[in-house]
């Protein structure tokens, strides 16, 4: 049995007085991809708010690489190698391609190799390296991404979160997202995976999970779970 | 005409507006980042007339010395301010909401406890003090060497922050949280630590302002009201949370001031502080500078 590198157990958050999370458990296993799918509003994004520490749960636990980090500071959590891909992007818009990525390079743990680990980026992205001095903000939604994950890989994660990473991009975009993504876990990251893109998902993921509701409805291998009759009804449309 | 070209008129449009930028610098940064409508600013720049006033009286320590007393006082008290008030408000989200409504309430009873207690210890009576007040007359501009010190440590002050943000990584990290916070947290700035160093920071700044002004103005309890609407209007000229537009827009107002008054008259002051306020809220709402300049 191969220990999780991320395991999550009996998970409650809330937002006020409005509970969101109700007893989500799952494990990521070091380098798989982890994929969750589930319909708007079934808790996804607050997952991995909580993951990231932009959530405090209400209750239950949160373990990366053995440590508790439950209630540890959205700083440290990225320093100890956990990084967020937010909903949205969030680059800083006012800042240059390149500003962008040295800020995603802040924790010290991150610092001492920030020029290899650009270098590395541009080469992954090249997009990134012709656009490096245009204000991020002037870029399409496709390039922001690309930032978004470029920026995110400057921190040296171990374990990549990404939420709806190809959210209202155009389908060549879209491809190009899931590429990068199978290239990252070849490259040996881990990552755990938010998407509405049910299909491409689950065949790239190693493991799955259906979130409903605030719950884990369902948990399997990714063909598992395409074969399972409520992901097709619901979420493939078949 | 011959006042508008001369250097005299220049030199003194520079010194207020430094002051300008320099007293609006530490609201804009608190602003910025914490997103605190900090009305009790100006209390600080009375704060530090008093420190720099009672510091010569008392001790006979010049007022190069107490610049840092003051800086060191006024981070003491945002320090207490951010530990005692708004740590908390800021780290949950509920609060966090509403904490830009609820801090001017905040900081206005802030503002009247200061301006209380300073009357209580010190009355109101006016107080000042002389301190480098001949004149020197450099290529036929007379100048005080009071005045020569605000204008270069406030210029300094400012250039110095610009410089600090743009080249050090804290400074960095502030611009981020700037920008967007919940993105500043997502690559792993410190919030805790810069919005407490800033409010220090932006709070110190303003001790640093109070002991220029004491210099060549009268020191009263009450003092510091006007110098809390002149950095409102300078940040809204410049961009809410743009530190280098503020900037800018701090030595414009001491230009568009000091020209204004010698065109027209000194009855006619306020007019062009607000004018050019009401002006720019109605033609760009956003900021002058927000395009041209980013910090
Ligand atoms: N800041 C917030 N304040 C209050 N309620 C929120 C907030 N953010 C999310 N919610 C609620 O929490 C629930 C879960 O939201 P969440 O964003 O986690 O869903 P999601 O699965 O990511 O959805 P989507 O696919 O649309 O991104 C929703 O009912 C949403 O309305
Ligand atoms: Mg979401």
């Amino acid at each position: 049995m191969t220990v999780p590198m991320l395991s999550v157990s009996s998970l409650r958050a809330a937002y006020g007085p409005v509970q969101v999370l109700f007893e989500v458990n799952f494990d990521v296993l070091p380098g798989s991809v982890t994929t969750l799918i589930g319909a708007n509003g079934a808790g996804k994004t607050t997952i991995m708010k909580s993951l990231a520490g932009l959530v405090s749960p209400t209750a239950g636990e949160i373990r990366f690489e053995g440590e508790y980090i439950t209630h540890t500071a959205s700083h440290d959590r990225v320093n100890a190698g956990l990084c967020l891909i937010p909903e949205g992007r969030l680059v800083f818009p006012g800042m240059t391609v390149e500003q962008n990525l040295r800020l995603g390079a802040i924790a010290p743990a991150a610092r001492a190799g920030h020029s290899e680990m650009l270098a590395e980026v541009f080469r992954r992205f090249p997009r990134l390296e012709q656009r490096r001095n245009q204000q991020a903000g002037l870029m399409s939604g496709g390039e922001q991404q690309m930032l978004a994950l470029g920026r995110g890989l400057m921190a040296r994660p171990r374990l990549i979160l990404m939420d709806e990473p190809t959210l209202g991009l155009a389908p060549v975009m879209v491809k190009q997202v899931f590429e990068t993504i199978e290239e990252l876990r070849a490259a040996g990251f881990t990552i755990l995976l938010a998407e509405q893109n049910a299909k491409v998902a689950l065949e790239l993921a190693d493991r799955a999970y259906l979130l409903e509701n605030g719950r884990v409805a369902l948990a399997g291998s990714g063909a598992e779970l395409l074969d399972s009759p409520e992901v097709r009804r619901a979420y493939l449309g078949m | 005409m011959d006042t508008l070209m001369s250097g005299q008129l220049l030199f003194a449009a520079l010194v207020s507006g430094s002051l300008y930028a320099l007293v609006a610098l530490g609201l804009n940064l608190v602003y910025g980042t914490l997103r605190l409508l900090n009305i009790a600013h100006g209390d600080l720049v009375m704060i530090g007339a008093y420190t720099a006033f009672w510091m010569i009286s008392l001790f006979a320590i010049p007022p190069i010395i107490s610049l840092v007393l003051a800086a060191a006082l006024c981070a003491l008290l945002g320090w207490a301010v951010y530990a005692g008030l708004f740590r908390r408000m800021l780290a949950k989200p509920e609060l966090a909401k509403r904490v830009e409504a609820n801090s001017l309430i905040l900081f206005y009873g802030i503002s009247v406890i200061l301006q209380n207690l300073a009357a209580l210890a010190f009355t109101s009576t006016s107080r000042g003090y002389q301190y480098l007040d001949t004149v020197i007359t450099w290529q036929g501009i007379s100048m005080t060497g009071n005045r020569l010190l605000s204008l270069g440590v406030a210029t300094a002050v400012c250039f110095g922050a610009l410089l600090f943000l743009r080249f050090h990584l804290f400074g960095w990290g502030l611009r981020a949280v700037i920008q967007r916070r919940e993105a500043a947290q997502v690559v792993g700035v410190n919030l805790n630590r810069v919005q407490l160093l800033t409010i220090c920071g932006g709070f110190a700044v303003a001790g640093v302002a109070g002991v220029l002004v004491s210099m060549t103005e009268q020191i009263t309890p009450f003092m510091g009201f006007p110098f809390t609407i002149v950095a409102f209007v300078v940040i809204i000229i410049g961009g809410l949370g743009n530190i280098g537009a503020g900037i800018l827009a701090g030595f414009c107002l001491g230009l568009v001031e000091t020209y204004g008054i010698a065109l027209t008259s000194p009855g006619y002051r306020s007019i062009l502080i607000y004018g050019l306020f009401v002006g720019v809220l109605l033609v760009r709402p956003e900021g002058i500078f927000t395009k041209a300049v980013r910090s």
